[in-house]
């Protein structure tokens, strides 16, 4: 009973982060319709971008151990958003959107291509810059834990850096259902993945509204990296170790559904932790993909998928 | 207000319009009317810039229309009423006016907007807080009508309001229209199969046949027209 719970515990905590890196993607997919690859290795950079931030530039030394590592996470997220931004106009823009939206499949063959050769350049290149010794945003906070309890005699122990991450995580989340579903670019945003012609007939830029969403997916994500870093040691090619827990999380939740990403990921670190308590922890990801087939198989749609067809 | 002249536009090596001139004036309502086929859908997607032309110019209160980038147009006061409603499925009727109302112009007269359109069409009004998806289409066909009128245009483009519409919905919305353009005087282009109709309520008309313009004139000429009788009227 004490394992079970613990490991729910724990996995509600990774949960929310695994949530909101899913949504980075999510945002993208619903609204670009993108396949987009080289999103793992988006969350890489984010998470060397926190790591520097953290230790060469001053933020360490300025906001000590505790609060400092929050800090170049938050950070790492707007400069991941301008990367974003300047990949998407130099690179995908030519690939997607209005430009190939008479194209037979809408230019999802050169997506693929594209994203998959984008992936293998942040990979090497991430090599070559910031070398194969394995890195983490570790502080104490990320070794010493808060006990909860004693409940009917059982405590479980929170560890403090994921529980913060998990704040973070859900603030995040909370800001970002915000601005998807009360401003005027959120609601543009939506508009223009739900019909993109529509879109241009109301006067909506779609280009720039994919660049935006593109942005803000790769910022979204690069937070929910620098958050796991605090925890988990990362390299040049962690990317690929994510990029797949993603997708799986962005389809559970249903392909396009923003809120429903946050959920798929959710569930995904729940299984991840829960199946610790009756499988080796090397058959961690064998069972999240047989729990992901398993939903699949029941609810192909995925969560909140809707069966409708795009316009 | 809009001149099109000789226009010719396509989606490959073959024109679907062929040298297409149409003149709106200011406070007209224009119908065109045409079978299937004949390229109304593509002209009103030239006009929006979705589909290039291959030769032709369009202006739009003096203004060339064909320099200006598509999503820029609507900002111009075109109001385009895609062919099948096309409204945004997941957003509420609500949410579907606020886009429509985009333009600067749709910005500032948002209040004023809302009220006349929510009298105009009561049903949005009724339903602002439903999915766009989950309404019947007549009732998304007058969100569609309602979204443009949200962006205060200048010109309302509707294209085949009735598709797809049991016969009294049609007829409905066919009043609607009508009534929205008696008491806004709004210049209208309106494309349409039902032809009697269109040609009823219309100033004016065009005939387009396979990318052509056949015929053209003021409704009494076109309805005393003997092709026009007989094709399209029954007579």
């Amino acid at each position: 009973m004490e394992g079970f719970l613990q490991a729910l515990a724990a996995g509600l905590l990774i949960g929310a982060v695994y949530g909101l890196m899913c949504v980075g993607l999510g945002l993208i997919f619903g609204v670009m319709r993108v396949i987009n690859f080289a999103h793992g290795d988006f969350m890489m950079l984010g998470m060397y971008t926190a790591f520097y931030l953290f230790t060469a530039a001053g933020v360490q030394s300025f906001f000590g151990n505790a609060v400092g590592p929050f800090v170049a996470i938050l950070l790492a997220g707007p400069v991941l958003a301008v990367f974003g931004y300047f990949v998407h106009r130099t690179l995908i823009s030519h690939v997607s959107g209005t430009r190939t939206a008479s194209l037979e499949g809408e230019g999802h063959y050169a997506q693929l291509i594209l994203t998959l050769g984008i992936a293998l350049i942040l990979q090497n290149g991430g090599l070559l810059v910031f070398g194969s010794v394995l890195a983490s945003i570790r502080t104490p906070l990320s070794s010493s834990a808060w006990e909860l309890g004693p409940f009917f005699d059982m405590s479980i122990f929170l560890n403090k850096a994921r529980s913060i991450d998990m704040i973070v995580s859900l603030v995040m989340m909370i800001l970002l259902s915000l601005l998807i579903t009360r401003t005027r670019i959120g609601k543009s945003l939506r508009a223009a993945a739900d019909n993109p012609t529509a879109a241009t007939y109301m006067g909506i830029d779609v280009d720039r509204a994919h660049r935006t969403a593109f942005a803000l997916g790769c910022g979204i994500t690069a937070i929910a990296g620098g958050l796991l870093a605090t925890n988990y040691p990362f390299h040049p090619f962690v990317g690929l170790e994510y990029v797949i827990v993603m997708y799986a999380g962005v389809v559970l939740g249903g392909m396009g559904s923003i809120i429903g990403a946050f959920w798929g990921g959710m569930t995904i670190g729940l299984v991840q932790q829960m199946s610790t308590l009756i499988l080796p922890t090397q058959l961690q990801n064998a069972a999240i993909f047989a729990v992901f087939l398993l939903i699949i198989f029941f609810r192909p749609q995925g969560f909140f998928g809707r069966m409708v067809e795009r316009t | 207000m809009l001149r099109i002249e000789g226009l010719s536009a396509g989606y490959s090596a073959k024109p679907v319009l062929n040298d297409i001139s149409i003149n709106v004036g200011a406070g007209e309502f224009v119908a065109i009317v045409g079978p299937n086929g004949a390229g109304k859908t593509t002209l009103f997607k030239t006009i929006s810039g979705i589909v290039k032309p291959s030769g032709g110019a369009i202006t739009f209160d003096g203004v060339d229309l064909l320099a200006v980038p598509p999503p820029q147009r609507p900002h111009l006061g075109i109001a385009h009423v895609p062919e099948g409603r096309q409204v945004f499925p997941s957003l509420t009727v609500m949410e579907n006016l606020e886009m429509g109302a985009m333009t600067e112009s749709g910005r500032r007269d948002w209040q004023s907007n809302i009220e006349r359109i929510f009298e105009w069409l009561p049903v949005l009004k009724e339903r602002r807080n439903q999915f766009a998806g989950t309404m019947s289409g007549g009732q998304q066909q007058m969100l569609a009508i309602g979204r443009g009128l949200a962006s205060s245009p200048k010109l309302l483009m509707l294209d085949e309001p009735s598709m797809g519409l049991a016969p009294s919905t049609a007829d409905f919305i066919f009043e609607r229209l009508i009534e929205i353009r008696r008491q806004s005087g709004l210049t209208m282009l309106l494309v349409e199969q039902r032809v009697a109709e269109a040609l009823e309520s219309a100033d004016h008309g065009y005939v387009l046949e396979a990318g052509r313009v056949v015929l053209e004139g003021n409704n009494d000429t076109l309805r005393a027209d003997d092709r026009v009788r007989k094709a399209y009227l029954g007579m």
